[in-house]
């Protein structure tokens, strides 16, 4: 049939059987792009068309146990013009002239971001950030301008402002490297603000929501061709505390009027372990993070994140004789009744040391409720320091709350192990000293409202805790975050408790704590001064309370820097706090005629 | 009636139906893709007039390829060799300018591209001369003549400048002389000249991306190699030497071939050195920028490589079924660009999807098939020759238009014929495949 009979007629089939070969390839490398590279492939088909206008979600809010929301959200809004295109430099000055008187800008700035709208067509933003004061008013000029585009965003919103602001923290851009750090599903986008400390950076997570956003599809220029979707955003979930918004609101108000405004107060529920309240003075406005573009900036955005309540640490000063007393009832074999004549100063051998007043002859109860400096030298002296310092391991003097708070001071335990260990000698004046809690003894204010709690309930020390549960706002699912964990328990013999009450509650009743003597409740209170070589002596004002004949129901402890006296500075304050509590005083319910 | 049933019975045998139906399919659906393609253009309805326009044209052209005994271009293949300088020549002088090269003849009704009906010409043309020599077909001088036949065709096509051209015809011319009985070795020699003046190409393009090779050792000699008289002479001796010392080494082993080998292979590595070396110092920028996008094509996605890119996400973004006709979103907003001629096989990988592909493929090989299958039916041995070098042109734009696409073959501005927007070029293939039908209407019979 082939006319063609040479030796190379079979070179065209070779060929054939080469393009077939070929062909082959060509179908798998097909079947490779188009059916298993298809999704990775439809992704970037669909990141080209579309442009994407965020909107922030809302952040879940963060209330307090009595149901105040410290942390909610309000609207903000921004700008747009969707792909504006060859509309006319008479029309556009016309525009820039409506918006700018709205939004406190000059309308050439106004104008020459809608001159780049009008050139590239790109859906761009003129403003953003604007308050619903503005956006009101800009409100009313969409109908007459086609294209113009209001976006409305979420934007945290602290309503009062410093209240619990060391608790909550702040949140802020992120930088670079935050941001290739973020969990990719999380879909975080460069400008998202993260929260940068307290709960707002470590409940992170479940406090963003997921964003919304204008879906526009755009071509290879970045033109708007047209609006695809309009996904609606979806609120972060809503975190509880165990605060009390009274307690934490008299704390920080007290502290913001004591005499020098610098301080910490902190509230412990004695039955849980609950943080009531924690304060610190000065506070911040963590809302100057998230002002509004058009309104005016309030100044500088440097904050004191400084936590006195978990990081400053003090001499517990006379507060500490409870655990001088306490280790003398369970090791010293202490004759409660024995008195002992204050003459205003102790004579140790080498050293004479000085009581704060003179106080004559004083029992037990007299010795605690004014504070006698000499009655504790003489107890001191009498048993060692040994008892005392096993006494603090008791009460976990030395080391952390452990609350859930970076940069917790572990304050310093004072003793002859613990000087032994450090290769130095222990004299007779460390043994007084140490008695009346001077020295190189250092205590933060949690850890003492921590050491009040667990007075109060008769041993438990509490690892701290302040976030009640987690609410989702989109299943209604709850997750229980904070529990009630008791890190050691101080086995005192029952009557050295019911002793060490008795000489509390005669403190506030006859002695150095009497301001905070309530009507209707039983309070146990201990004042101190700490000495402070370096200016005016700090006060300290610890205490824990309960309705009359009821178990305590809050513990707390108060530090007033430079305050000079524990009674005058720190005491009202304490005082305001429980009075904030049971809901007494000032802080009764008003009754209707 | 009576005239419709005598054709339809003289059609019967006298043409191939499937490579018909095969050619019509493909003929639809680049109609449809074209539309498809260029619907979101502003000046769409003139495309889709066009090629409208064309689409008869070219069927004329195919029932006057078909009608037509094919031996007459074997008869007067010197008529025809004068009809291609002719029409090159004119171009040159008549032509309009368009997009950096002269190759458009702008009538007043429409224009054309007379390098796409000179690429069959040719064809015909090397066929005849190859058919006329085929006693000494596998000898030196036959290659040596025919290289001396296309010279001027490709140095008028050259002086267009038509690149792309070029570079389309020369395979197929390949695989005619190939499939005409040329000796091996001297093709392979072509393929080395090929090869070696496409490596140097490609190796400095790829020392201008990293100029820090180029810095000092044996990068820097190299690259000197283009530029310094000196090195280009040392150069020249070490080969010729090493070519010497290679013949040398084979008569101590006494193996005797005969010295004229190693000369050729001598010359031909020098050959494809300043053959390189003249690529490399005529290169346009956006030559070279093709050139660098194939090397690197993601080291720049917004730049040249950007088209290679897109293409791919259409066409992976189609996935099996496609989105459908008109609905393809890489190709209407414009992100897939050139979507109407060279890179219309995205168009049908996003909108058609795989079984589009596999169609379009599938298609292409079945004319491929039906080529082959007629070039063995050839009554003669020009028909023979002709079907090759027709299968060897089809061959190479299927291979280029999908290579491109798959990141395999570099891109270059050649449309994919019947489915790319494109008169001059429809017409001309319409006009081949006419030209194969008829060397099956005077098939022999069995």
């Amino acid at each position: 049939m082939t006319v063609v009979k040479d030796d190379f007629s079979q070179r065209l089939k070779i060929l054939w059987f080469l393009a077939l070969a070929v062909g082959a390839v060509i179908a798998l490398r097909l079947i490779d792009i188009q059916v298993f590279r298809h999704q990775n492939y439809v992704q970037l088909a669909e990141r080209n068309r579309t442009q994407i206008l965020y909107q922030t979600a809302p952040r879940g809010r963060i209330f307090t146990s009595d149901g105040v929301a410290i942390a909610s959200n309000s609207p903000s809004f921004s700008l747009y013009y969707l792909g504006a295109n060859n509309l006319g430099q008479e029309y556009i000055v016309r525009l820039a002239e409506d918006i700018a008187p709205h939004v406190h800008l000059s309308s050439s700035v106004v104008l020459s971001k809608l001159e780049e709208v009008n050139r590239t067509g790109k859906a761009t933003a003129l403003l953003e950030n604007l308050s619903v004061k503005s956006a009101a008013a800009l409100q009313e000029l969409l109908p007459y301008y086609p294209g113009l585009y209001l976006l409305e965003e979420a934007k945290r919103n602290y309503p009062y402002a410093t209240m619990a602001s060391h608790l909550l923290g702040y949140i802020g851009s992120m930088d670079d490297r935050e941001w290739k750090k973020r969990d990719p599903q999380a879909e975080y986008r460069l400008n998202s603000k993260v929260g940068k400390n307290g709960i707002e950076k470590k409940f992170e997570s479940q406090l963003k929501g997921k964003d919304g956003g204008v879906y526009l599809e755009v071509d290879y220029r970045g033109r708007v061709k047209r609006i695809i979707q309009d996904k609606k955003w979806v609120p972060g979930s809503d975190v509880y505390l165990t605060l009390n918004f009274a307690v934490q609101k008299a704390a920080q108000e007290a502290l913001k009027n004591s005499k020098t405004g610098r301080g910490a107060a902190v509230a412990i529920d004695p039955r849980n372990g609950a943080i009531l309240a924690l304060a610190s003075a000065p506070a911040y406005d963590p809302n100057i993070f998230v002002a509004y573009s058009d309104e005016e900036s309030t100044g500088s955005k440097k904050i004191n994140e400084y936590n006195l309540a978990i990081q400053g640490i003090y001499p517990p000063a006379s507060t500490f004789k409870i655990i001088t007393a306490a280790a003398a009832l369970e090791e010293g074999n202490l004759d409660i009744h024995h008195k002992i004549k204050c003459t205003g100063k102790y004579d140790s051998g080498p050293r004479i040391f000085k009581c704060w007043g003179t106080h004559g002859p004083v029992d037990f109860f007299d010795g605690m409720s004014n504070s006698c400096d000499v009655y504790f030298y003489a107890v001191a002296a009498g048993m060692g320091p040994a008892p005392i310092e096993r006494m603090q391991r008791k009460f976990m003097f030395g080391r952390p709350t452990g609350i859930d708070l970076p940069g917790e001071k572990a304050g310093n335990l004072y003793g002859p192990t613990r000087r032994a260990r450090n290769k130095t000698y222990w004299f007779v004046g460390d043994t007084l000293n140490l008695s009346i809690g001077q020295g190189e003894l250092l205590v933060t204010p949690i850890k003492l409202a921590q050491f009040a709690a667990a007075l109060a309930s008769r041993g438990n020390v509490y690892r701290p805790y302040y976030v009640d549960k987690i609410v989702s706002n989109q299943t209604g699912k709850e997750q229980q975050v904070g529990k009630t964990e008791i890190l050691q328990k101080a086995d005192l013999k029952p009557q050295t408790y019911d002793l060490l009450y008795q000489a509390l509650k005669h403190t506030v009743d006859n002695g150095t704590a009497r301001r905070a003597k309530i009507k209707g409740l039983d309070v146990y209170a201990k004042t101190g001064t700490a000495q402070n070589p370096h200016g005016e002596d700090h006060g300290w004002f610890m205490a824990f309370a309960g309705r009359e004949g009821e178990e305590p129901s809050i513990a707390l402890a108060v530090f007033v820097e430079f305050g000079e006296g524990g009674s005058s500075a720190a005491g009202p304050i304490a005082r305001e706090m429980l009075e904030a509590y049971f809901g007494l005083g000032a802080y009764a319910p008003k009754e209707e005629n | 009636m009576a005239v419709w049933k005598a054709m339809q019975n003289s059609a019967r045998n006298r043409m191939d139906k499937v490579l018909l139906y095969a050619m019509i399919g493909l003929v639809i659906l680049g109609a449809l893709c074209i539309m498809s393609a260029v619907n979101s253009l502003s000046f769409s309805n003139a495309i889709v007039r066009t090629h409208l326009v064309a689409l008869p044209l070219g069927l004329l052209a195919f029932a006057f390829g078909w009608s037509f005994n094919y031996q007459i271009y074997d008869e007067q293949w010197k008529y025809l060799y004068g009809f291609i300088l002719v029409l090159l020549i004119g171009v040159l002088v008549f032509g309009s300018y368009q997009r950096g090269s002269r190759s458009w003849f702008v009538l007043p009704f429409f224009s054309m591209q007379p390098s796409e009906i000179c690429r069959v010409c040719t064809l015909l043309v090397v066929a005849a001369f190859l058919d006329r020599r085929r006693r000494e077909v596998d000898s030196v001088s036959t290659l040596f003549l025919t290289g001396v036949l296309l010279a001027p065709i490709f140095g008028l096509i050259m002086l267009q400048p038509d690149f792309s051209s070029v570079v389309v015809t020369l395979p197929a011319l390949f695989v005619l002389l190939y499939c005409a009985g040329a000796h091996i070795f001297y093709l392979s020699l072509a393929c080395v000249f090929g090869a070696v003046a496409g490596f140097f190409t490609i190796a400095w393009t790829y020392l201008y991306l990293h100029p820090e090779l180029a810095e000092h050792g044996l990068g820097f000699a190299f690259y000197q190699l283009a530029h310094n008289g000196w090195y280009m002479a040392g150069f020249t001796l070490l080969v010729a030497l090493l070519g010497y010392g290679t013949w040398w080494f084979f008569k101590q082993m006494r193996i005797l071939l005969p010295p004229v080998y190693f000369v050729l292979t001598t010359l031909v590595v020098l050959a494809g050195l300043f053959g390189g070396i003249f690529v490399e110092n005529q290169m346009k920028p956006h030559q070279r920028k093709r050139v660098e996008t194939f090397l690197a094509p993601t080291s720049d996605p917004q730049g040249a490589g950007y088209n290679v890119l897109q293409a791919q996400i259409a066409m992976g973004s189609g996935g099996v079924l496609g989105k459908g006709l008109f609905s393809g979103t890489q190709s209407r907003l414009g992100f897939v660009p050139e979507k109407h001629t060279d890179f219309i096989l995205a168009v049908v990988g996003e909108e058609l999807g795989l079984w589009g592909m596999c169609l379009v493929l599938g298609l292409y090989l079945l004319i491929l098939w039906r080529i082959v299958i007629i070039g063995y039916m050839a009554s003669d041995r020009y028909g023979f020759l002709v079907c090759c070098g027709i299968f060897g042109m089809f061959l190479t734009y299927m291979l280029v238009n999908f290579g491109m696409l798959l990141g395999i073959v570099p891109v270059a501005g050649i449309p994919l014929p019947f489915i790319s927007y494109g008169g001059s070029n429809l017409v001309a293939s319409l006009w081949a495949l006419g030209v194969v039908q008829s060397v099956y209407a005077r098939r022999i019979r069995a």
